[in-house]
């Protein structure tokens, strides 16, 4: 593969990587965060597989596969078996209104964009514009987590902004060593489990979410 | 298909997209009713319609005014001007001083805005109510259009509509740049709500609270509700071939009657495929609450302004 076609699918994936974050962002039910998270992570698979085929690192095509697996099919089973068990609301509880998130993650967005034209030659020797989007995916992976009361929205907008770190790195290092990326993954996978856990266990005992528990009781 | 497109050429394509409106509708109805497992009306319905409705006669309330008369006349007028600017057969600009995209987006802005101008003014309710809401939904969708626009207006250096067909070429998706994807996820999310559809409107009642554009309708009758109802018709299909002519490829080439008709039938196809996208939003989506459309409105807008910040930085 060509080093422009390299650069045009990169910046393609990158697009449709946004578009996810957005619908990510604007989703007013938990499942719909949950799919668009799972399609992001499909998206991010899909673009280490292309580096894989550009860069002939064998790599890359470990951890395509891997991504695939854990977070395009099954992070997202334990959100939604999660959400199954424990009957929440359909509707996810933003701090602030979700039109106004929204315009934060444009302002993200572009300022990400504005920012890294400022890094030209390191920007140039990455494929396409897989640094800003990787920057815009993880800041508004934070800004999800930010705005949202429930621990699951927290979750996907975790997931959001790993994804981000995940295709930065990827496209950067043009594949980091393969122990790095599988210690990454394992990470994801701990905190989801631990996260998972906590969320069943607070809402078991005292039927709270992380909303509620802004004050120190000594 | 490029080229210069005469004056001949720019006021068939117009005719045609004037024809074929009542038939994308009557499509749309047609694939909706099959989705709900019914038979449905035949695609013709439409065109059966509108005849009935230019053989009645009109009656009009005793509070509207002179104007209220001239409107639908007006409106239908706006609306098959804003078709001119649109490519249908071939792609290129038009061989004379025309138009550009932000003149239909403008001709399409004022068709609205005198529909509910006549709404007001004949004093009903509905009709109050119904050009309140359209004229609350109308600035968050048209500054998006206009966006979507100069996205792929950007890249091609003009706003012209048959020089950004040509500018698209014969290649599809493998010609796509980041910033395409991005616009016509903004323009697919806007169609319904331009084109006065679910998850926004609700075209197939008289009778909601909830509808928009039907609602400001109600006051006309016999030959002017024909022309009001022929004037979104085709300001349905002068859409679908807008956001067909910015995103989607032109049709092969060739000369004369044969060129002509090629390019007609490839027309057809892109029409088709965002009917039957219509078609599938309508059936699968319930209508949004008025409160909610505003957030949906603001996903495209995100989108566009993403893809206009791709194009730009």
């Amino acid at each position: 593969m060509s080093e422009e076609a390299l650069h045009a699918v990169i910046d393609d994936l990158g697009a449709l990587l946004l578009f996810t974050m957005i619908l990510i962002v604007a989703a007013g039910q938990i499942y719909r965060a949950i799919y668009a998270v799972s399609a992001q992570s499909l998206l991010i698979a899909i673009a280490a597989a292309v580096l894989a085929t550009a860069t002939g690192n064998r790599d890359l095509w470990v951890i395509a596969g891997v991504t695939l697996a854990v977070k395009a099919v099954a992070l997202p089973w334990v959100l939604h078996w999660i959400v199954q068990r424990m009957d929440i609301r359909r509707e996810i509880e933003p701090v602030i209104p979700i039109a106004a998130t929204l315009a934060l993650s444009v302002v993200i967005v572009v300022a990400s964009f504005q920012l890294t034209t400022s890094l030209g030659p390191v920007r140039q020797a990455i494929a396409g514009n897989a640094l800003p989007v990787g920057i815009s995916l993880t800041l508004t992976g934070v800004l999800v987590m930010a705005t949202r009361k429930t621990a699951l929205t927290q979750m996907v907008g975790l997931f959001a902004s790993e994804n981000g770190i995940f295709f930065t790195a990827m496209a950067v290092t043009q594949g980091m060593p393969l122990i790095i990326e599988i210690g990454v993954i394992l990470d994801v996978i701990l905190a989801a489990l631990v996260m998972t856990i906590l969320v069943l266990r607070v809402r078991s005992t005292v039927d709270a979410d992380v909303a509620d528990l802004d004050r120190l009781r000594g | 298909m490029t080229g210069e497109r005469p004056l001949a050429l720019v006021l068939l394509e117009m005719t045609l997209l004037v024809l074929a409106g009542p038939l994308v509708t009557g499509a749309i109805q047609k694939m909706k009713a099959r989705l709900q497992c019914r038979q449905g009306a035949g695609v013709l319905q439409p065109y059966r319609d509108l005849t009935k409705l230019f053989r009645k006669g009109t009656v009009q309330a005793d509070t509207a005014s002179g104007f209220f008369r001239s409107i639908p006349v007006l409106v239908v007028a706006a609306t098959v001007a804003a078709g001119a600017f649109v490519p249908v057969v071939r792609a290129g600009p038009p061989a004379f001083p025309l138009g550009d995209a932000l003149m239909l987006l403008g001709l399409l802005a004022l068709a609205r805005f005198l529909t509910a101008v006549g709404a007001l003014d004949a004093g009903g309710a509905f009709g109050g109510m119904g050009a309140s809401r359209e004229m609350t939904i109308a600035p968050l969708v048209e500054p998006v259009l206009m966006m979507v626009v100069f996205s792929t207006a950007i890249a091609a250096g003009t706003t012209e509509l048959g020089a950004l067909a040509a500018h698209r070429g014969t290649s599809w998706l493998l010609a796509w740049s980041a910033a395409d994807f991005l616009g016509f996820a903004a323009m697919l999310l806007l169609l319904p709500a331009e084109t006065g559809r679910i998850p926004v409107d609700n075209p197939d009642t008289h009778l909601e609270l909830t509808m928009l554009h039907e609602g400001m309708l109600l006051e006309h009758s016999g030959p002017g509700l024909g022309c009001m109802v022929l004037a979104s018709h085709t300001r349905q299909i002068v859409i679908v071939a807008v956001a067909s002519a910015l995103f989607f490829p032109v049709g092969p080439a060739g000369a004369g009657v044969v060129g002509v008709l090629v390019g007609a039938g490839a027309f057809a196809g892109k029409i088709l495929a965002l009917a039957i996208y219509l078609a599938l939003v309508e059936s699968s989506y319930a209508k949004l609450r008025l409160f909610r459309v505003p957030q949906y409105l603001g996903v495209g807008f995100v989108c566009a302004l993403t893809a206009l910040a791709l194009r730009i930085l």
